[in-house]
Parts: C-alpha cells; structure tokens; sequence
C-alpha cells in the first residue's frame, strides 16, 4: 500500500480514537453514581441504548469476516449474520423480560438471586471472565491484523492502541461513558461502510461490469456446503455454530446488562425491535463487498486473508485518491467495531471482578474506606491486560473460530442456567451448579484443545466436534442440570417460589410487593 | 429485628398469594402459549434455510426472472425481514395483551380480590 493511503488510513484510526476518549471524557461529567458506573442508572432511551447495543455487537467478525465468508463462499453465508441477529430475539422472548424483573445486573447476580447460593454466583462470576476474556482475544488480535494490512505496522502497535483506548475510556467513565461511546460508534461503523459501498457500487453500475455469479459450488470459488468446506463434517458444523450463535447471545458478558439500562420493559422491547432493525440495515452491505469483490478480485494477493477483502476493493476498483481515501474510511470503521465490542466486554468482566473479587478483598485491607469507582477502576486494568498478554501468547486459530468458541462456552453454560432458572421451579443449587461445571468443562476443554492442534490434520470427528463444540456440550450441560436437579430436590432453594414470581410477575406487582425504599 | 421478620414474613405471604393465584397462573400460560410456539417456529425456518442451502444448492441457485440475483439470496434477505417482523409482532403483542393483564393483575392485588 503507497505511503498516502497508509497516511490517509492512519489519520482515520487515530481520528475515531480521538472520538472515542472525547465521548468518554463527555460522559464522564455525566456519570455521578455506582448505579451510574454499571448501568447508566437506566435511564437511556430506546433509541440511544439500541444503538449502543448495536454498536458494542457489531465487531471485526462483523465488519470484515461477513465480507471475507460470503467473497470465498457465496451469498449461502447469510446465514451467519441472520444467526448474530436471532441471538437477540430468542434473548428477548425467552428470557429478557423475567431478567429484567429480577433486579440483578449481571448473570451472577441473577445466580443469586434465583438460587440464593454464593457458590453458584462464584461459578458464574469465573464463566463470565472466561467467555469475555475468550472473547476479547480476537478483538486485539483484529486490531493488530488491521492495522498491519493498512499501514503497514506490526501487529503489536495495533492491538496496544485497542487496549489504550479501552482502558482509557472504560476506566473513566464506566457505563453511561460507554453507552454514549457506542452509540456514536454503530453510526460511525454504518457510515463507514455504507459510504464507500454506495460509491464501489456506482463505480461497478457505471463500469457495466455483470453481477457476479453468486453461488457457483464447485467454481473457483467453492463451496458445495454452506459452511467450512475445508472441514470434514460442514453440516455439522454449521448447525454447531448455528445452535451456538442462537442460544449463546444471551450468555455473553457484554449483551445482558444491555437489559437494563432501559427504564421499563416496554422500552426494552422498543429497544430491541430498534437493535434488530439497526443490526440488519448493518447486514446488507457487507455482503455486497464480498460479491463485489468476486468481481473485480478473482485472487487475492499472496498472503492476504479473505477476510481484507473489504479493506482491499477499494484499491482493486479505483485506484488512486478515491480507493485510498474509501480504505482509510473502512479501517477507521474497523477499528470503531475493535474499539466498541471491546470496551463492553471490558466494562462486563470488570464489573464482575470488581464486585466479587476485588471490593470485598480491598475492603477487609482498607477497612472499607475505598471508593467503588476506584476498585472499578483497578478492575479495568485486570480485565484488559490478561486478555492483552494472551493476544501474544494465543496460537492462530482464527478470529471467526475464537468467537465461535465464547458463544459456544456461553450456550453451555449460562444458557441452560438461564432457560431453566427461569422457566423450572425444580432446578437445585446442586442442579444449577452441575450443569455449570458440566458444560464449562466440556466446552473449555474442546477449545483449549482446538488450541493446542489436538487431532487437527487428521480429518476425522474429532477435530470438528472439538473445533465446533456447542451441539453436543449445550444438551449434556442442560440433561445434567436436570437429571442433578430431580436426584437432590432437597437442594431446591426454599425461596424459589417467591423467586418465579418476581420473575414472572409483572413490574408494577413486583413494584408494590417491594417495599417502597427498594 | 422483629418488625423486619414480619415484614419479610407479609411479603413472602403476598408472593406466595401470587404465586398461587389463578389470574397469575392465567398471565403466565398466556406468555407462554405465545412465546414458545413462536420460538419454534423462527427457528425452524432458519434451520429449513441452512438444509435448502445445503441439499437443494441448484434449486437455491435459480436465479429469478432474467436476472443473476438467486432464490437463495432472496430467502437470505427474507431472513432478516421476517427476524425483524417477528421482533415487532412480539412487541406489539406484549404492549397490547401482556401489559394489561399485568396491569389488572397488579390491581387486584393491590385491592386484595386477586382469583
């Protein structure tokens, strides 16, 4: 790349940098309290809160890997994004409601509060740092790719901008900061995108080029399964991912405090209905890049991943000024989407770590003198560098597979902890705690396995069934929490009644069975 | 010490009067006589998706009129649409069903004639 697009690209990263600690520094002076601190002391609208949802879901799987999958294997691959999306809706009509009704911010405290255990909460508050450090692995590693492919710089300057910009923002401002980070950035990332896939779009109607073929099985771009043809199993593996995608979206750290930072649950609905819309119109334009990039870039340059595809048409249809100048509009995007997907995920496990590790080891030190911002703060810092030092240390299993291993991990685990908890009486803290530790076994082990290489290169079942695990971890994890539960209905809390009708009851009973103080 | 365990104790009592109450037992059937049905069904159409793109790829590969554009895409595009309209139904639903029968069931309640 010429030394003007990597200066063009350069000053469109720094330039959504900058934003993003100015928003934070903006929100700082906004936020006043812990409640502010955790969940924008919920009162966000609909319309702010679906686009900070919108902008924290939207990251690099989204902004570059759509693109990358439909370009090397056919407009087949909507299903990938269409299951990002219907995460949400099957959180919203199975359990966004009742969650909301609990009064618990996080999953742990809603483990708690059904269960009233501090064991099953200690369990959940690990599951959440282990799915959200999982997850933030790839968001540093993208970074690192990204800005690589446009500048030219090693991997390590951009995944420690990532980290530097996170820590800044999160550390200073907590949740409504951030809420008001990622709202600007989904609109940042929908312009970047769209704007130069309208102008690549006229330049191909004006170039009379013929729309590609867009799906050729068996062509140079083949494909003969939808997904992971270069797999031994794809059916397989795509129902794995599929069954993950749909049913892992409500276990992830960053996606359920989301719930409650609207008023009531008339605007959580609003607000999803505002989520779907926003994550669609997102949606279309990413494979346009991939379609157009059949056309105008039969091969990729060596060494280049499919997943560029979108940072490299630009050059591919006009170069000079104009290509160079759409390049940097979509590295600056990307970075927005590495940015705000990171930032939740930080502001989650923070949030768990300092509310079940930290405070209350700090204050028997301090005698409880400390201020909660400040144990926040120091939490930040946790919740960042291990995920950072991993980056380094992480084997190169791809971005697209490393996210697929979280969602799998959380549809094994917080899934069926939620599912039931909110829909059987009868499950038991022993249930609840063995479907936990079952399914957080089993599927943290397939992923520390697909990490290591265990049976890769031999083209059986097992590479696959590790690499793509949630079709068989998610259905032990919920038959353990059952079959455990019926073996020790002794352990079923004795509050459990009154635990279902908070949750099912609607806001305005629970509201006046509380007492008014709260 | 006293005045606390009594008022834990009344408002157990009232949660276990909801809980036993038939308006309450009503709202909940309600819920999930729409919920899961629904749930099912979206579900099913994105699977039947996945298995046409998988087994009925020259079928998914027409392409419509005289054009390039394919029925797969179409079906693809149709995802979101229907993930959105579902979305909407859902809400519109709850706003104009479940909201006021939680409302009459907060009521009751508050009066002491729940059923």
């Amino acid at each position: 790349m010429s030394a003007v697009a990597s200066g063009w690209g350069l000053f469109a990263i720094i330039l959504v940098c900058t934003a993003t600690v100015a928003v934070g520094a903006l929100g700082l002076r906004l936020s006043r309290t812990t409640s502010d601190f955790y969940v924008a002391g919920r009162t966000v609208t609909a319309g702010w809160n679906a686009s900070a949802i919108g902008g924290e879901y939207l990251s690099a799987a989204s902004f570059l890997g759509v693109a990358g999958i439909v370009y090397s294997l056919g407009t087949h691959m909507l299903w990938l994004p269409v299951g990002y999306t219907l995460g949400y809706l099957i959180l919203l009509v199975l359990v966004a409601a009742p969650l909301r009704r609990s009064g618990a911010y996080t999953i742990p405290d809603f483990a708690e509060a059904r269960l009233s255990s501090r064991r099953v909460r200690r369990l959940a508050s690990l599951l959440v740092i282990a799915i959200g450090w999982l997850y933030l692995l790839p968001q540093f590693q993208g970074a690192g790719l990204a800005l690589q492919t446009v500048t030219g710089a090693s991997p390590a300057v951009g995944s420690l901008i990532v980290a530097g910009v996170v820590l800044a923002s999160v550390a200073a401002g907590g949740m409504r900061s951030i809420t008001l980070v990622q709202a600007m950035q989904y609109w940042v990332k929908l312009a970047a995108i769209a704007i130069p896939c309208f102008v690549l779009a006229w330049l191909w109607l004006r170039g009379g080029q013929p729309l590609p073929k867009l799906t050729d099985p068996g062509g140079p771009f083949a494909g003969a399964l939808p997904a992971y043809p270069s797999r031994e199993h794809p059916l397989y593996a795509t129902y794995s991912t599929m069954l993950a995608l749909c049913f892992g979206t409500m276990g992830l750290p960053h996606v359920l405090v989301r719930f409650y930072t609207n008023p009531d649950g008339r605007a959580a609905r609003r607000t999803t209905v505002i989520v779907i819309g926003l994550l669609g119109a997102f949606y279309l334009f990413p494979p346009v890049f991939g379609m157009l990039g059949r056309v105008y870039l039969p091969s990729l340059p060596a060494g280049t991943r499919a997943d560029s595809v979108v940072l490299l048409l630009p050059s591919a249809m006009a170069p000079g000024t104009l290509g160079d100048l759409l390049s940097a509009i979509l590295a600056g995007g990307a970075f927005a989407a590495f940015l705000s997907t990171a930032s939740g995920l930080t502001v989650s496990v923070a949030g768990v770590i300092d509310q079940d590790l930290l405070s209350g080891a700090m204050n028997r030190r301090l005698g409880g003198d400390l201020p909660r911002t400040h144990s926040f703060r120091l939490a930040s810092v946790v919740a960042i560098l291990i995920p950072y030092a991993a980056s380094w240390l992480a084997p190169s299993v791809t971005l697209a597979d490393t996210v697929g291993m979280a969602f799998a991990i959380a549809a094994s685990t917080f899934c069926p902890l939620l599912i039931l908890g909110v829909w059987w009486r009868g499950l038991s803290v022993a249930g609840a705690a063995a479907g936990l530790i079952v399914g957080g076994t089993l599927a943290m082990g397939a992923t520390l396995a697909t990490f290591v290489g265990v049976g890769r290169g031999t083209g059986g079942w097992l590479p696959v069934l590790l690499a793509q695990p949630a079709a068989w971890t998610m259905p032990t994890a919920f038959v353990t929490a059952v079959l455990v539960s019926l073996a020790t209905p002794r352990s079923i809390p004795v509050n459990a009644a009154r635990a279902m009708v908070r949750l099912h009851a609607p806001e305005e009973v629970t509201a006046r069975v509380r007492p008014s103080s709260g | 010490m006293t005045s606390h365990d009594d008022i834990s104790e009344e408002r157990a009592a009232r949660y276990i009067a909801v809980q036993n109450s038939q308006e309450f037992a009503a709202l909940r059937k309600k819920f999930r006589g729409f919920v899961f049905p629904m749930t099912g069904a979206f579900l099913a159409w994105y699977f039947l998706y996945v298995l046409l793109a998988s087994y009925a790829i020259d079928f998914m590969a027409t392409p419509i009129g005289g054009t390039r554009i394919t029925i797969g895409l179409v079906l693809g595009l149709l995802q979101f649409a229907t993930t959105f309209a579902i979305t909407m139904i859902y809400a519109r639903w709850a706003d104009r069903e479940l909201d006021p029968a939680a409302a009459a069931l907060a009521e009751h309640m508050e009066r002491g004639d729940l059923r």
